[in-house]
């Protein structure tokens, strides 16, 4: 059995990718188009449900080249040949998703989704958005935990009515005050959060959320193409993460059945959170990681939805001139317009 | 030489001192208050009405000049009563105080033009209220009737000052003058600095990307319940206060500029 797994097309044999339009496995040279139930008859699908040991180094199938690989990538290609390799022992066992989204756009979409997105970034320097990286856009697979929970809540504050009248020459200022107390439950679902120290928590909770109705049972087929990472970051870790967020979805949720008063303020909130159920996936998303002047600015769309969310370098000249055109038009309007109506 | 210093600015103080001094003792010059061309009043009557002028002057320093003529020079009666009072001398202290009640038979109008301080105690609508009182004696012809009711109306008006919330609204301004003093408003600066400086911030940094999920983007359907819901009346408080009524228009004094380049108050009726 060997540690690298390469799909290859049946008519053929040369490399087979995953194609986001068609949602099929499609062959570069002959272009057959393979539905999943048609590869799985030529190539089954392999159980890995015993770890397998890790090894030194990993060798490409078709050239026999050195694959270049950092600790956590699952899936690349050869740096020499192109071939999709996917690495088995890092989806084997605990590394064993569960579920996947495959990616419904394509590189060439993710580019032009960059380009159109630096285009508007207005203070970003001209030399940063002339940089020809473009190219370097990459489709990942990221590590997620999914969670599934269970949240009893409860907040409980103070709240105001405030009604005014007037009479003769005074006015009425009536304030009545409330206690206000609600406690509830709730069921949250495929929370996802970053299982990966790689990617940066910040954007790819930006680029949330992904739809799950196209969320699959995983297999390794859907790698093929693609770049993968395995998780780094343990469930146990992660689900620090998601406590917060439950804790603030529940609060928020809780507080939106307050209603009816003209202010109101929590003094205390409580969750517990139960019942937590994790479940490790790999989701969509195309990275470009652009250095300019020793730093990274991370650009990431959802390899799903298209959502994007990303960095540039600011330039403060143009901060400024944005600033002082900004000032000057409104300067404008406040004086010759103002003396109109003066 | 300390010594010397000290006295020659001891010298200059005391003049300073002494001109403040001789500036707010200016009368007018002009002490015929009481014109009638057409000869309607009779020396008598003339004497009366100057006699409670004087006693005006004395006690409010406001000038009260009064002109009964068939004659206005081609000029219109507002700048007639503002010339006649410019140009012979009236208005008591630096910013010439005082007021001056037109009769202009040629266009059978009556006008009050106001300066200095007597823009602000004669608004518009006092000095509306004035001439409906005089309009009635005027078109009666009777004119003493008409003087003397202006100068009862004058002496009470001065006495109750110049009402709160009074405010002054130049009328005649030209475009270019509204543009040059909202070129010199602060706010015009603050608000253009606040914009910009917001806009440019709000950008660099609203440029990373949305959060769109929201607490029930994850929550599974129809599993929320709320199981306990707990609104309790604790207290209440009424707070009272007072309203204060600024009456809009009324405590408005237009102003305008005359041939002189001083500033004027004021406004005329038919009769």
């Amino acid at each position: 059995m060997t540690s690298v797994k390469e799909y290859k097309c049946p008519s053929c044999g040369a490399g087979l990718d995953f194609d986001p339009p068609s949602q099929k496995w499609k062959c570069h040279y002959c272009f057959n188009e393979y539905e999943k139930s048609q590869f799985d008859k030529f190539d089954e699908e392999e159980i890995l449900n015993e770890d397998m040991p890790e090894l030194d180094s990993y060798i490409c199938n078709s050239c026999g080249a050195e694959l270049i690989a950092d600790n956590t990538t699952s899936a690349t290609f050869c740096i020499y040949c192109k071939s999709p390799a996917v690495i088995k022992s890092r989806f084997s066992g605990r590394f064993k998703p569960k579920s996947v989204i495959p990616f419904r756009l394509t590189k060439e979409q993710a580019k032009e989704t960059y380009q159109k997105w630096i285009k508007k970034r207005i203070f970003a320097p001209k030399d940063f958005k002339l940089k020809e990286e473009v190219d370097k856009v990459t489709g990942v697979y990221a590590p997620f935990w999914l969670f599934d929970c269970k949240a009893d809540g409860f907040i409980s504050g103070e709240a105001t009515k405030v009604h005014s009248w007037q009479r003769g020459d005074y006015k009425y200022t009536q304030t009545k005050y409330y206690s206000v107390v609600r406690r509830g439950n709730a069921r949250y679902k495929k929370i996802p959060v970053d299982a990966s120290k790689k990617m940066d928590d910040k954007y790819m909770h930006l680029i949330e959320p992904f739809d799950y109705n196209d969320i699959k049972d995983f297999s390794m087929k859907y790698m093929s193409g693609f770049m993968a990472e395995k998780y780094d970051v343990e469930a146990a870790d992660a689900s620090a993460i998601l406590k917060d967020r439950v804790k603030d979805y529940m609060s928020e949720r809780l507080r939106g059945t307050v209603n009816g008063y003209s202010s109101y303020t929590t003094n205390s909130r409580q969750v517990n959170i139960s019942e937590i159920e994790q479940c490790y996936s790999m989701l969509p998303v195309y990275l470009l990681v652009n250095k300019y002047k020793d730093k990274s600015h991370i650009f990431m769309v959802n390899g799903q939805t298209g959502k994007v969310a990303g960095d540039t370098p600011l330039c403060l000249p143009k901060q400024i001139l944005f600033a002082v055109v900004v000032f000057i038009l409104v300067w404008i309007i406040g004086v010759f317009g103002g003396a109109l109506l003066v | 030489m300390y010594k010397k210093t000290s006295v020659s600015l001891l010298a200059v103080l005391f003049s300073i001192f002494i001109l403040c001094i001789a500036q707010i003792g200016v009368y007018a010059e002009n002490s015929n208050n009481v014109i009638d061309y057409l000869n309607y009043l009779t020396d008598s009557e003339i004497t009366n009405l100057q006699a409670d002028i004087d006693s005006i002057k004395n006690t409010y320093g406001l000038d009260v000049v009064i002109v009964i003529t068939d004659n206005t020079d081609g000029k219109s009666s507002r700048d007639f009563a503002d010339d006649f009072f410019d140009y012979n001398g009236y208005g008591i202290g630096r910013d010439y105080s005082g007021l001056l009640m037109l009769i202009n038979m040629q266009d059978r109008e009556v006008w009050i033009s106001t300066s200095g301080e007597a823009i602000d105690i004669f608004t518009n609508s006092r000095i509306s209220t004035m001439e409906d009182n005089i309009i009635g004696p005027l078109s009666n012809a009777k004119y003493y009737n008409a003087c003397r009711t202006f100068i009862s109306d004058v002496k009470s008006y001065a006495n109750a000052g110049v009402p709160r919330g009074q405010y002054r609204v130049e009328s005649d301004m030209t475009y270019a003058d509204k543009v040059s003093r909202t070129i010199k408003s602060l706010p015009v600066y603050i608000v253009a600095l606040i914009i910009s400086v917001g806009s440019t911030l709000v950008l660099s940094f609203s440029s990373k990307g949305k959060v769109t999920i929201n607490s029930s983007t994850y929550e599974e359907n129809g599993s929320f319940v709320l199981s306990e819901r707990r609104d309790d009346y604790i207290r209440e408080s009424t707070v009272k206060t007072k309203i204060e009524r600024s009456s809009g228009g009324s405590q408005k004094s237009s102003t305008h500029t005359s041939s002189s380049g001083r500033t004027h108050g004021g406004g005329g009726k038919k009769f």
